[in-house]
């Protein structure tokens, strides 16, 4: 989209047309900041991270900001959901940078700075800010299922059997369900065999795949929307504790 | 703040369809204006897929790749072997040509190449050292974020305004500063 925006404005007649082609991959990986919007800052699904210390936040702090002074910030880094957008703020420039830093060496993915910092913010026209005392910096995130995606519960519901009208594929080889088995009420079809196994799947019924990380199932998802199936996919590492679906071992399926 | 006026739309058609795909993995949007002849003009032969990548397995062996754009975007399964090459460019989210061949029931990839982002003719590229050192020394400039607003939102480099491709299309020079001499800057997600 640079080059194909680059291309319109030069056929708009600017004369003076860059394109930063490595884009923002190549940005963060500088270690140059990235900012949100105020407007992300103030609704999206975020873990707004507060850095100041000494009790300014008590003060005055941006709505549904967690409190973590940048002092304790390595001790909490395991509370930080890996998948969330992480915003961070302080009033000091150096200090949201250090942990802005921190945090993308650390592997974080999604990190980025409020507009300003908190200076910024609440100078902003609609930047409210609440004061008073912290009761929690318990630190709450839900993930948003992305598109196609079945949340653990339903698809945990259809390996027990009680959603009749889904059939769920395992979409992992014969050999890693050998090794580890197979959920109740799953058919296997590897996921590089589905184009060819059409007519083992039910077209009357909704499909929910999944594999060991969700990584095939995706693809498996795309491959059986396009066939016209209503599917959706899951995606969770299934040794997480959070799946907690029946399995069977040996295994046991439906193929020949 | 920019204000942006409603100009009637400015036909740019057909070399927009040309460009090549640049930032891969935002390129699902269906494109409003530019669909029409020249697409089809860039006929590619039966055994070579263009498109994004959208995701590898290795323990399946299978690459998919989505070709086409919007509604008329068509996602295909491919098989790999250890005699693919290029296996290193068909990672989600990167534009790639996969050429394949048949074989049973399955396609298989032989060779896959990365799809360069080419600049149109007239503008140059700017690394990410020099962009930083103009922000830094906060050099006039028009700093401007291609992408859809679900990504420039979370995270965007400092100073940029966002104009998605759709709506340079549809707003065209209105978004955009009024002296045509100034610098202006575009950037994505990359095409690395």
């Amino acid at each position: 989209m640079t080059t194909e925006n680059a291309g319109l404005a030069k056929e708009l007649g600017y004369t003076n047309v860059r394109a930063f082609l490595e884009g923002i991959p190549a940005w963060i990986k500088e270690g140059y900041p990235v900012y949100a919007t105020n407007e992300f800052v103030a609704k999206g699904n975020i873990v707004l991270l507060d850095l100041r210390a000494d009790g300014a936040a008590v003060k005055g702090r941006i709505p549904r900001a967690v409190v973590v002074p940048y002092a304790t910030l390595e001790k909490r880094v395991n509370d930080i959901p890996r998948n969330a957008p992480v915003v961070l703020y302080s009033d000091n420039e150096e200090e949201v940078m250090n942990a802005y830093e921190d945090l993308l060496f650390d592997g974080f993915k999604n990190v980025s700075l409020v507009p300003g910092n908190y200076q910024g913010w609440a100078d902003w026209e609609y930047g409210v800010v609440v004061d008073g005392p912290i009761f929690s910096n318990e630190i709450r995130w839900v993930r948003q299922l992305g598109k196609g995606e079945v949340s653990v519960d339903e698809f945990r519901k259809a390996t027990k059997g009680e959603l009749p009208d889904v059939f769920v594929i395992d979409a992992r080889t014969e050999e890693e369900i050998a090794e580890f088995g197979i959920f109740t009420n799953t058919v296997n079809i590897p996921l590089d065999e589905i184009p060819k196994r059409m007519n083992d799947i039910p077209k009357d019924k909704r499909i929910f795949v999944h594999c060991s990380t969700g990584a095939r199932a995706d693809l498996a998802y795309h491959e059986l929307t396009k066939n016209g199936y209503d599917v959706k996919f899951l995606l969770l590492d299934i040794t997480d504790p959070e799946c907690d679906c029946e399995i069977i071992k040996p295994k046991l399926d439906s193929e020949s | 703040m920019k204000k942006i006026k409603l100009l009637p739309f400015i036909p740019i058609a057909i070399m927009l369809a040309l460009m090549s795909f640049g930032c891969a993995k935002d390129m699902s949007k269906p494109t409003a204006a530019a669909k029409p002849a020249a697409v089809e003009a860039q006929k590619q032969p039966d055994n070579v897929y263009i498109g994004s990548v959208t995701g590898k397995s290795n323990k399946a062996k299978t690459i998919s790749i989505t070709v086409g754009k919007g509604d008329a975007a068509q996602p295909y399964m491919l098989k790999f072997d250890d005699k693919t090459t290029g296996l290193e460019f068909a990672e989600a989210g990167e534009a790639a040509i996969i050429t394949w061949e048949q074989r049973g029931d399955d396609k298989f990839a032989t060779v896959i190449k990365p799809k360069l982002a080419k600049l149109p003719e007239g503008v140059t590229e700017i690394k990410v050292d020099e962009l930083y050192q103009l922000i830094e020394n906060k050099a006039p400039m028009t700093l401007v974020d291609a992408r859809p607003p679900f990504r420039y939102n979370p995270s965007h480099i400092p100073g940029a305004i966002n104009i998605p491709v759709p709506v340079l299309k549809e707003k065209g020079a209105a978004v955009l500063p009024e002296d045509k001499n100034s610098l202006i800057v575009f950037y994505c997600q990359g095409v690395t």
